[in-house]
Order: C-alpha cells, then sequence, then structure tokens
C-alpha cells in the first residue's frame, strides 16, 4: 500500500515550510526511519524520516517551495507496487529561475549514447562557455554534470571529470561480508579487510561494529540523525543568540517539606507522586506569566511573546538528549504535569514522541540534581530565549538569626537570549522564581 | 641459539619449519624417524597407495570392456614395496627442500627439558642441547589401543604394523569403524580377506552427514564387508595361529569371533615421549596438550600444534596450524577455523566433507537449505563407469552462507576442496553455482548441488516437493 510523506508539524509557531534537500530521488529504495528530506522553517532545519520502508515512487513538493505544513510531499509505494492513480498527475512546480539540474524533482535521465543533436544552452544550467564546447565535442549531456563553480555553474573540469569512466574504488568484500553489512546496514567504507589482500571478511565487518560500539580513543563514529540535529542546533543557538548568565541560590527545604506534606492526600487523591521536578515546571510556568518575555521567540526584527507555556524537559538517551514539552504547564494543574512528564518521558525512551511534542516547547529546565554538579550553564534550546539549570541539592551553612545553621541548598542557573531579555529583567525573573520556590504554599495556592 | 625449534617433523612441524625459515627464521627440527610424520610414513600416503592399487585392481575386474584370460590379482609383497618407494620418494624430496630452506634438521629423539630448552638424544647415542626463542611441539600421534588389548604386531596389529605387512589374513577383524577401519576394511576386502569391523557406536563414521554414511554402509555390504554395530570388544586373546575377539552388542549378549588377525583402529592417542607435562608444569586437555588461539602453551615461548593437540587429527590441519603458528610468533595473526577444515574417507567410495552436517544445522536452530547432485546425472560419472555418488550443499537460506558440503563418490575429496576455498572465501551458495565449470567433468557436480539448493538444478530432472 502507498504510504503518503507530508510536510510535518514543525511546532506551534509553525505553519510553512521549505524542502531545502531531497537526499533521495524517485526510484530509490527507502528504510523505514531513514532521512529522505530536509525542511526548513523560519525557525528550524529538520530532517524528516521516511515513515515506511520502499520505493520513493514520487516526490510532489520539489526543494525550494514554500507549501504548509502537512502538505503532501512525497508518496512511498511497496516494491512491485504500481503508483496509484490518484497521484499520478499530483505536482507542485518549483520555483521560477532558481532550477538546479540536481534539486529538480525527476532525474535527468543518463543518457548512454550521444545525444544527436548538440545540446544547446539553456537558461537553466549555467556552464562556461569552454566547457560548453567541451560537452558538445563530447557528446556529454550537460544536465548530467554537476557544476563545481561559483554559483555551482558547470566548468571545464567538470565535463572532463564527466568524461572520465566512472572508476568506483572497488571496495573487495567476501559475499556473506556484503550481504551482512547490507543487512546491519555497516558502511564498508574504512573498513580494514584482513582476508588476501585486504579482502573484507565477515568477521572485519563483526569488529568494525563492535568498535563502534565499544568506547575508546581513536576512530571514528558517524553521528545518528539525533546527534547531527543536537549538533546543528547548538551550533546555531551559541552562534545566533548571545547568551547571559545568572545564578542563584534557591533554599530547597521549604519546596521539600511542602512536597513531603501533601505527598499522601496528593497521592490518595490523583493516584500520582508528585517529583520536586513536577512542582518545579509548575512554578516556572507561573513565573513566566509574570516575566512572558521569557516566553518569547526573535523573528527577524519581531520579538514574538507566544501564547502558550510549554516547558520542556530534557531527557537524556543512550544516542542523546530529547526535551519534549509539557504542554500549558501554566493552566494545568499539577496532577496534569506529572501525567504529561510521565508519558512524555516514556514515549520518549520508546522514540515515539511526535514531531509537535519535541517542537511546542517555549521554555527548558535542564536538571542535573541526580548529578555531584554545582551549578551549571546551558545553550538555550533555539528558537527558545530561556532555559534554567539547577544543580545538586546540597547542605550549606548559613546565619539564621545569628545563628549557623544547616540549609538545603540548591544552586539554579539561568540562560537567556541577551539580545531581547535584559538582564535586570532575566535577574528579576530568577529571584521571583527563587520567592515563589521558597515560599510553596503561597506559590502553589491555587494549583 | 635458534629462533625456532621444533619437537616433530611432521605435517604440522615441517610447514611450520618452512614458513619459518621463509620468513627469516633460524630454524630447527628433531625428527626421530622419517620427516613427514604418521601421514607420510604410516598413514595416509600408504594407504593412498593401496587404495589407488585396489581400486585400478576393482575396475579392471568391473570394466564391461577389458577382456583376455587369466586372473588380475594383487601381489600383496609388490604393493607395499610400490608404496615404500613413494614414501622414500616424497620424505627425500622433503628433505631437500628443508635443506634448501637451511632448516637443520637433527635426527633423535627431542625432550623439552624448559622453556626455549631442548635436549636430544641423537640416532647415534649421544645427547646434545639446543636454545631456541621459541618452541613448537609437534610430535603427532599414535594408534590408540585399548588397555585390554596386546598388540603383538603380527595376528593383533595396529596401522603402524599392518602397512607394512606383506602378507593378507584370510579373515580380519578391524575393531573401530571410523575412518582408518574403513579405509583398512576397503583395502583387505579387495586383497581378498574376509572382514569383520567391530564398532562400539550405532554407525560408522560417527561424525559424518547421516545419508553419507548410510550410502558408505550399504556400499561395504555390498561388497561383503560385514559391519556390527553396537558391538563392545571385551577380550582379544591370540593362539594357536588364531585370534579370538569376546565382544558384547547391544543386546547384551556376548559372542566370540575367530579369525585370522585383528586390526585395532580405535583412534589415536597423542606422543607424549619428551614431553613431561607434569614436571614442566605444562597444561593439558584430556590426553593432549592444551593451547590457546595463538597454538601457545601456558610454558612461555612454547607452542603446539597437529595432532598433539587433539581436536580434528588430520594432517592437513596440522600443516594449516603449522602455518599459522608461524605467523603468531612473528607477530601476525592467523587463525584456523575448524568448519573449514576438510574431512576425507578414502573406502570403497571417498567421502569429502567440510563444516556441519544437515542434523548439526537443525539443531543449531539455523534456517537452512539443501542442494543435492546425483553423481548418476553427471556425464563425467557415468563416462568413467563410476555413477554412485551424492553431493550435498547445506547453506543458510536467509544468508546464503554455505554451512557444509558433503560428498560421497570418485573424487569425493578432490572435489570439498573447492568447497572450502568458497567457504573460506566466505562465498554464498549462489557463488558456488555461478563459476562456469568444465564439461564434462565431476567438478559439475558441485555446481549442480549449488544451483539445486536454489532450485535451479540443470542436469537433474524437475524436483517433486
Amino acid at each position: 500500500m502507498a504510504t503518503e510523506v507530508v510536510v510535518p508539524m514543525l511546532g506551534i509557531t509553525v505553519e510553512k515550510g521549505t524542502i531545502v534537500e531531497w537526499l533521495k530521488s524517485e526510484g530509490d529504495l527507502v528504510e523505514k526511519g531513514e532521512i529522505i528530506f530536509i525542511v526548513e522553517t523560519e525557525k528550524v532545519t529538520t530532517e524528516v524520516e521516511s515513515p515506511a520502508s520502499g520505493i520513493l515512487a514520487k516526490i510532489i513538493v520539489p526543494v525550494g517551495v514554500e507549501v504548509p505544513v502537512l502538505t503532501l510531499a512525497a508518496v512511498i509505494t511497496e516494491p512491485g507496487e504500481e503508483l496509484p492513480a490518484e497521484y499520478a498527475t499530483r505536482a507542485i512546480e518549483g520555483p521560477p529561475g532558481k532550477a538546479k539540474v540536481k534539486t529538480q524533482g525527476e532525474q535527468a535521465p543518463v543518457s548512454t549514447t550521444p545525444p544527436q543533436t548538440p545540446a544547446t544552452p539553456t537558461g537553466s544550467i549555467e556552464a562556461v562557455p569552454a566547457a560548453r564546447k567541451l560537452a558538445q565535442e563530447k557528446g556529454i549531456d550537460l544536465k548530467t554534470v554537476s557544476g563545481t563553480g561559483p554559483g555551482g555553474i558547470i566548468v571545464i573540469h567538470d565535463v572532463e571529470a564527466a568524461l572520465k569512466p566512472r572508476v568506483e574504488p572497488a571496495v573487495k568484500v567476501s559475499t556473506l561480508a556484503r550481504k551482512l553489512a547490507e543487512k546491519e546496514g555497516i558502511p564498508l567504507e574504512g573498513i580494514e579487510g584482513t582476508g588476501i589482500r585486504g579482502r573484507i571478511m565477515q568477521d572485519d565487518l563483526r569488529r568494525a561494529a563492535e568498535e563502534k560500539a565499544a568506547h575508546g580513543l581513536g576512530k571514528v563514529v558517524q553521528m545518528n540523525s539525533m546527534r547531527k540535529v543536537i549538533a546543528r542546533r547548538m551550533a546555531e543557538s551559541a552562534v545566533n543568540a548571545p547568551h547571559i548568565y545568572f545564578f542563584t541560590d534557591v533554599w530547597m527545604e521549604p519546596i521539600l517539606d511542602f512536597r513531603q506534606d501533601i505527598l499522601p492526600d496528593f497521592e490518595k487523591k490523583f493516584g500520582l507522586r508528585p517529583s520536586v521536578n513536577d512542582f518545579l515546571i509548575k512554578a516556572v510556568a507561573l513565573n513566566i506569566l509574570d516575566f512572558p518575555i521569557l516566553n518569547a521567540t526573535l523573528k527577524g526584527e519581531e520579538i514574538h511573546i507566544l501564547p502558550e507555556v510549554n516547558i520542556c524537559l530534557a531527557v537524556a538517551l543512550p544516542e542523546g538528549l530529547m526535551v519534549p514539552a509539557i504542554a500549558n504547564a501554566d493552566k494545568v494543574g499539577l496532577a496534569g504535569i506529572i501525567q504529561q512528564r510521565k508519558d512524555l518521558v516514556q514515549r520518549a525512551r520508546s522514540g515515539k514522541l511526535s514531531m509537535d511534542e519535541l517542537e511546542r516547547g517555549t521554555f527548558t529546565i535542564s536538571s542535573l540534581t541526580q548529578y555531584d554538579i554545582t551549578y551549571f550553564t546551558a545553550i538555550l534550546n533555539p528558537p527558545q530565549s530561556g532555559i534554567l539549570t539547577v544543580g545538586k541539592t546540597r547542605d550549606e551553612l548559613a546565619m539564621v538569626d545569628g545563628e549557623v545553621e544547616v540549609k538545603k541548598v540548591s544552586t539554579f542557573g539561568l540562560s537567556v537570549d541577551h539580545r531581547i531579555i535584559d538582564g535586570a529583567v532575566a535577574a528579576d525573573f530568577l529571584q521571583n522564581l527563587k520567592w515563589k520556590l521558597e515560599r510553596p504554599s503561597f506559590t502553589f495556592l491555587t494549583v | 641459539m635458534y629462533d625456532l625449534a621444533i619437537i616433530g617433523g611432521g605435517p604440522g612441524g615441517y610447514v611450520a619449519a618452512i614458513r619459518g625459515a621463509q620468513h627469516g627464521l633460524k630454524v630447527i627440527v628433531v625428527e626421530k624417524g622419517s620427516l613427514g610424520g604418521t601421514c607420510l610414513n604410516r598413514g595416509c600416503v600408504s594407504t593412498k597407495c593401496f587404495i589407488h592399487d585396489g581400486k585400478t585392481l576393482e575396475a579392471a575386474k568391473t570394466s564391461q570392456v577389458i577382456m583376455g584370460t587369466g586372473t588380475l590379482l594383487i601381489d600383496p609383497g609388490k604393493m607395499v614395496a610400490r608404496k615404500r618407494q613413494v614414501v622414500k620418494t616424497l620424505v627425500g624430496g622433503l628433505g631437500r627442500i628443508m635443506e634448501s630452506q637451511g632448516i637443520e634438521v637433527v635426527q633423535g629423539k627431542g625432550e623439552l627439558i624448559a622453556p626455549g630448552r631442548i635436549r636430544v638424544g641423537m640416532t647415534g647415542g649421544s645427547i646434545k642441547e639446543y636454545e631456541a626463542r621459541h618452541v613448537i611441539l609437534a610430535t603427532g600421534s599414535k594408534p590408540a589401543v585399548p588397555s585390554f588389548i596386546e598388540v603383538d604386531g603380527h595376528y593383533i596389529q595396529t596401522t603402524d604394523e599392518a602397512l607394512d605387512s606383506e602378507d593378507v589374513p584370510g579373515k580380519l577383524a578391524i575393531i573401530g569403524g571410523g575412518v582408518i577401519g574403513l579405509e583398512m576394511a576397503c583395502i583387505y576386502r579387495i586383497l581378498g580377506c574376509e572382514v569383520i569391523i567391530l564398532e562400539l557406536l550405532s554407525d560408522i563414521i560417527i561424525n559424518e552427514e547421516a545419508e553419507i554414511r548410510r550410502a558408505m554402509r550399504i556400499l561395504m555390504e555390498q561388497r561383503g564387508v560385514k559391519v556390527n554395530l553396537n558391538t563392545e570388544v571385551r577380550e582379544v586373546v591370540a593362539h594357536d595361529g588364531k585370534v579370538e575377539i569376546t565382544y558384547e552388542n547391544d543386546t547384551g549378549r556376548s559372542q566370540t569371533l575367530e579369525g585370522d588377525r585383528v586390526l585395532v583402529a580405535t583412534g589415536r592417542t597423542p606422543v607424549l615421549e619428551g614431553i613431561d607435562a607434569g614436571r614442566l608444569g605444562l597444561n593439558t586437555k584430556g590426553p593432549f596438550i592444551k593451547i590457546n588461539d595463538r597454538f601457545e602453551t601456558n610454558l612461555p615461548g612454547v607452542y603446539a600444534v597437529g595432532d598433539v593437540v587433539g581436536g580434528m587429527m588430520l594432517a592437513h590441519k596440522a600443516s594449516a596450524q603449522g602455518e599459522a603458528v608461524v605467523a603468531h610468533i612473528l607477530g601476525g595473526r592467523k587463525e584456523v577455523k575448524p568448519e573449514l577444515i576438510p574431512r576425507c574417507t578414502w573406502g570403497f567410495s571417498e567421502i569429502g566433507s567440510v563444516g556441519i552436517t544437515e542434523e548439526e544445522a537443525n539443531a543449531k536452530g539455523l534456517p537452512i537449505k539443501v542442494g543435492k547432485f546425483q553423481y548418476m546425472n553427471s556425464a563425467a560419472a557415468q563416462a568413467m563407469e563410476d555413477v554412485t555418488g551424492l553431493v550435498k550443499i547445506i547453506g543458510n537460506s536467509e544468508t546464503g552462507e554455505i554451512l557444509g558440503a558433503h560428498i560421497i563418490g570418485a573424487h569425493a575429496t578432490d572435489l570439498i576442496g573447492e568447497v572450502g576455498m568458497a567457504m573460506t572465501m566466505e562465498s554464498a551458495v549462489e557463488d558456488l553455482a555461478e563459476a562456469v565449470r568444465p564439461h564434462p567433468t565431476l567438478s559439475e557436480t558441485v555446481m549442480e548441488a549449488a544451483m539445486d539448493w536454489s532450485d535451479l538444478a540443470i542436469d537433474s530432472p524437475k524436483k517433486s516437493r
């Protein structure tokens, strides 16, 4: 059965997206979970995975056209299945004048015989005259040549390269090793073959896979798609948003005692156990209502203060980090926060989060209370403007009414985008949050 | 000081010596008998000579076209003399190869006195000591004889004596239905001897594919060899020019058999003379020397290969290990995988096999498919008047991995080599089918069996499934 691939929902504030690259061409085999295209919005660039395994039978949204989210982008059919007729005529025009040969929906067929008529210059293929002449002499279709000159223009070298017989570096590999590599998706490049004359054997693949899995120095590790997204977004955030950092010590006994106090009754009533984090999420959401600028995002020259308070909670996974967002944390009750949190964490671990749950966040909390970390700074989760960090709760000596007392203290940190949030505002936000957490019975009066 | 000292100049030891010398090592080999070990002097090569002679006679006798009067027969004296000549040629050739490589061969009984130190009781009577950085123990094996049997060399023999005997008994009992028992049964039967095999287990050559075993059993019975399975020999006594064997069959009934001679073919045991494991603190595994996957014993710089380490007791396994151990000594790495070592049996028909049986594959829970081809459908086999044979290939139905191949029939032991090659190259069954074979040859039988694995055999009738 044919599977539709749509431009995904990219967050509550995103209505449109532009496919910037198709990583697969029509007719290619695709695996479920394999990245098939990259979509860009004003917020982020996202790699989109194939929802099914099969043949990428038809690309409907070409590169460079902005389309509403959920627009049908492509159709995947099962091997041997005909493209259903209703899709056959579906097409979205590419942007005028911008067409690049490589990124057109349908690829130019590679001609095995020289064209009858010399390749004529067309507006869409840019080539230097010498390259055009050589191509004409040798009967090379410029459509099959990818340009490496400025702006992708085809230079003479590109035509020469196209003339050379394509000699794939012959990777010598045993039949069984090749089958194993295909099955396990292990790239053969870079694997040292221990067979006769460097032939790659099954054991070499197994060893390579083991080395990949083992921790150690001096090796190349391929980034998985999650790591690539994290890398891109962190770099984007660090470069684009000037960060400033604030720290304060929060006296934790009030919130810890408050939690202990209400725990029996709360459990009895809701059947749920609130964690300190749940109180924290709620307190932050309430605090944002006092400082809406912390719920804002910068778009061009406008500051958009977002209509919903969705608090992201970092979930560590073996492959990396996921930050699903608890929706409307300011409005839902504590029980609602707990239910959302448990559900999101569980689904994050099993890889079943929706794009919306991952992208809807407006503010992030990153907690390292389980670690022996006093305090730390965080990089903003773009396009958000604030992120709160929480260190371990520790014992600290404090002067109370002239007496030395032991207090349980945690250092909270706040990173903000200094482009839109001033230092004083950030300081106020953090101080206000401290006040809220140290006076829980008042803060959570109505929750 | 030598780089490498090897005790034992058999297929394990001499291969290691040559390989070591080729890589510039200063090598010394200690050999108490003749170079070439059991295989060349008292085993495979000898029996191959006899089998060849026997089969030549059989082929002539059963030929539809060779005519004439008179009786064709084998002269046992000449047969043994020819074998001696073959062995002499090969041993001499080996000696020249060793010499050409600059390997020092010392004639005498080697003794490992400590890691890196060897004492040799020279054939002349003197004693010499040698030091070497690395020592390989390649002392081989000798016939294992149950404690209640006393080998007298005439009435009660092992292969050591039998292969040099020029007289043929009228009635021979062979204790053991393994590879050695089968080969000897074939030789003696062709020489006109009445042969009875007494096998303790439920079948002959128990490690082979069931279908192949059955075919071999039928062939033996057709030729008049009596095979008694599940038979435990209790007593062997020689008296008045006869041998009396008392045995118990699976019903528990005690029976007596009288013959002219008994051949004890109950396996082989390691030769450990000169290797005092207890004194040296050398670890053993049962009667064998224990090694790790780099052929190292627990003693520093002391390695062991071949029959003395147990496992498959085959000359080519010893040689493969001999090559591999030198690779390790030189700082490299080379594996000898048991599943890639071909096994051979020469009897009324040849058996060549490599890898695991269908039964073993099923026991491992592997998804398998089996391809078969009958010699009957081979043009070459028909032309050779030798149409009894079967090629069976077991492959993983998902990956195409060749798990095992089992061939019975003419030249099966030659044919199995190419399957071993394919397995070593990690080829799939389809690769075996892909390579074009010359016609008409027996090599096509392997190709056809591989094609049949994919249900695409050309020279077999369509299967009814």
